[in-house]
């Protein structure tokens, strides 16, 4: 099929690509171009090379932000994906009862991070919450989870897994509706178990739906801020600075336009390499599919 | 990228045939209500000029708000600063130059809290800033628990983990009463610093960050925390940490603690016990940083909303006003007629614990008039400050990388 006029498929792209270029190309075409200057948005700019990338460089600073948002991403999607998945297998069940715990599960994806974050912190306090006073009772002492150096950075992903868990049982659960009934009789009929009823029946059917979990969990994540900014402010020690709350800080709090911006273009080429490898996985996939 | 110095003049802003003028404010809870309605105040006192107070969250959330307002040219003609960015602000051209404004050279401050005593040589630089809400930082303690214990407030670094050992109390339950509790943060360090006999930068300009003292002063944290097991450090950075302790201490898990002197009256008010302030205890010698912030006029705003907004601040620094603010809030007073006038009242006789904060103030160190000062505050140092006491690191380490930070250009 060819279109009528060559300008055709340049009409209809363009005002999507005219708003990519004005809000993401041009943006990380000037990240690219400041992140050579240091500037602090009220005197004017002086040209420094790569200065920015050696000062975030050294005492692996970069190395640090990176891993530990790596870290925290693979946390929450495994937990998200696993968790999701879980939840969805046991209360894809008919009745009133099942809707509303599905329900109640789901609502914490709706309520904002703000406020998951402030009623996380008053859970987690290490003497009067709930956590606190559980752990307390379990014998560990007064601990302070959030202000933990090893502890906090997991705590903070506990959290994101409980706030998107809810938004992954609903995505498995329709994705178990689309499960053929007759291959999972199909399959009992053969002999097979519940559980390899599941491992090869149910499992391979929901592939599409674990990618699509898997990825917007990965996205949610890899753009974690709010719980950052309110939990720890990046703290103990740095032990939960991640990408955009590192940007923010270094741009905002800490008068460094330069220095965001080279944060921003690395952060730029890590999601640009993550996205490379999903993609080839995906092309990986047709041509067996093929 | 350009200087926000340079953004375009826009017309004075007009409400109801007076002008109005953008008044940016940090802080909340209890100053918050008292500087709205002195705010209000104002307005009723008169029919010229409309303050409109915009809360801007707290102080490094309103920074960032009021430069990124500067670069884009639309900042607010008035607003308040901490005071290690003045200088900062100062030499980016942003503030307005206060001398020639009518009354400015005769405002009879204190004068470890005006611009020319907080600084060291802020007195050769043109007045930018104008003392608002200034304090020091102080000591605070459970009178109740001192009783019981038959302890006093420390006066030397080694009183303070005698004593809080004293106080440290583990129930079999798990839970602590901790003897001691301070945010690891850059103002409580630049007090221990002066505390051990150093200063942030040395003779000639260089950021020497204490040299020893700065180290000695991480150390003695880490020994609070790691080897005495008497201090916990509170979590969260910034003024998150500064409530925590707070609360911590009204909630009276913590027996003594260093914060504000602008949390006198809060505290007072909310404790469940009787609250005494002591100062700071000394090391080789008794040293606090002022604290606060200044108000500051932003220099590309209308020249009517800037006769305006002088107006309003002459008015805060009225009697009357610094002295409504001080005693509701516990800021220091900032000018002398109003300490004078406290003093005549009988005002600090009955409320010791603003005597110990304003007695305080003969042992304040000013700051460095450094522009690269809060960079070396906010990036380079505070970061190293958690680092070195909850990982319990290598202090000089630390601190020699930070030094080398510092003295590269930003």
């Amino acid at each position: 099929m060819s279109p009528r006029s060559r300008w055709h498929p340049w009409v209809m792209l363009g005002p999507t690509l005219a708003l990519l270029v004005l809000f993401f190309v041009v943006p990380i075409g000037v990240a690219v171009y400041e992140s050579f200057f240091s500037w602090d948005l009220l005197t004017p700019a002086r040209f420094v090379g790569g200065e920015n990338y050696a000062a975030l460089s050294a005492h692996g600073h970069l190395l640090g932000i990176a891993g530990r948002t790596i870290a925290y991403s693979a946390i929450v999607v495994a937990g998200t994906v696993s968790l999701g998945l879980a939840l969805a297998l046991l209360l894809d069940r008919p009745g009133r009862v099942f809707a509303w715990v599905r329900a109640s599960i789901f609502s914490a994806y709706v309520v904002s991070w703000v406020s998951v974050a402030l009623l996380w912190m008053w859970m987690l306090d290490g003497n009067g919450g709930v956590v606190g006073r559980a752990l307390r009772g379990l014998g560990a002492g007064p601990v302070s989870l959030l202000g933990s150096v090893h502890a906090a950075l997991p705590t903070l992903a506990v959290v994101g897994i409980w706030k998107l868990t809810g938004y992954a049982m609903i995505v498995f659960l329709a994705g178990l509706q689309s499960v053929p009934p007759a291959l999972l009789e199909a399959a009992a009929l053969d002999g097979a178990g519940p559980w390899s009823r599941f491992r090869h029946v149910t499992l391979p059917l929901l592939a599409p739906t674990s990618a699509f979990v898997a990825t917007t969990s990965l996205v949610t994540s890899f753009q974690a801020f709010d719980v950052v900014r309110i939990m720890t402010q990046g703290g103990p020690a740095r032990a939960t600075e991640l990408f955009v709350y590192a940007i923010y800080e270094q741009v905002f709090l800490d008068l460094s336009v330069g220095k965001a911006s080279a944060l921003t273009v690395v952060f730029f080429v890590l999601l640009l390499a993550l996205a490379a490898l999903q993609l080839r996985a995906w092309s990986a996939r047709m041509g067996v599919d093929r | 990228m350009g200087s926000g110095a340079c953004a375009p003049r826009r017309r004075a802003a007009r409400r109801n045939g007076r002008v109005e003028v953008a008044f940016w404010y940090a802080y909340g809870d209890l100053v918050r209500k008292v500087l709205l309605e002195l705010v209000a105040r104002f307005n009723e006192s008169q029919s010229r000029v409309w303050i409109r107070a915009v809360h801007q969250g707290d102080y490094f959330e309103a920074l960032a708000k009021l430069r990124t307002a500067l670069a884009a040219g639309a900042a607010p003609a008035l607003s308040h600063v901490v005071c290690e960015v003045v200088p900062y602000l100062a030499r980016a051209g942003v503030l307005e130059p206060l001398d020639a404004y009518e009354g400015a050279q005769a405002m009879p401050f204190v004068p470890a809290l005006a611009q020319g005593g907080s600084f060291a040589g802020g007195s050769g630089q043109p007045t930018v800033a104008i003392p608002f809400n200034r304090s020091t930082p102080i000591a605070f303690a459970n009178a109740r628990t001192l009783e019981q214990e038959g302890v006093r407030p420390p006066t030397t670094w080694e009183e303070l983990v005698s004593v809080a050992r004293r106080l440290t109390r583990r129930a079999s339950d798990g839970q602590v009463r901790w003897g001691f509790e301070v945010p690891i943060s850059w103002w409580y360090w630049v007090a221990m610093v002066g505390q051990a006999g150093g200063a942030l930068v040395d003779a000639d300009g260089r950021p020497s960050l204490g040299g020893e003292a700065g180290e000695k002063a991480l150390r003695f944290w880490q020994r609070l925390v790691h080897e005495e097991g008497v201090m916990r450090p509170p979590p969260g950075r910034d003024y998150q940490a500064w409530q925590s302790t707070n609360e911590s201490f009204l909630q009276g898990r913590v027996a003594m603690m260093w914060s504000s002197t602008a949390f006198v009256r809060y505290l007072e008010d909310n404790a469940r016990f009787p609250v005494v302030a002591a100062p700071l205890p000394r090391d080789v010698r008794a040293s606090v940083p002022t604290g606060g912030t200044m108000f500051v006029l932003m220099r590309t705003a209308p020249d009517e909303e800037k006769q305006a907004a002088w107006e309003f601040v002459r008015w805060m620094c009225d009697v009357e006003q610094t002295i409504t603010w001080s005693t509701r809030t516990g800021y220091m007073p900032v000018t002398r007629p109003a300490v004078e006038r406290l003093l005549d009242r009988g005002w600090y006789v009955r409320h010791p614990n603003d005597r110990v904060a304003y007695d305080q103030l003969g042992a304040v160190a000013p700051w460095p008039w450094a522009p690269e000062l809060f960079r070396i505050e906010r990036d380079i140092v505070e970061p190293r400050l958690e680092e070195a006491v909850l990982t319990g690191s290598d202090a000089r380490a630390l601190l020699d990388e930070a030094r080398r930070e510092a003295e590269r250009p930003a």
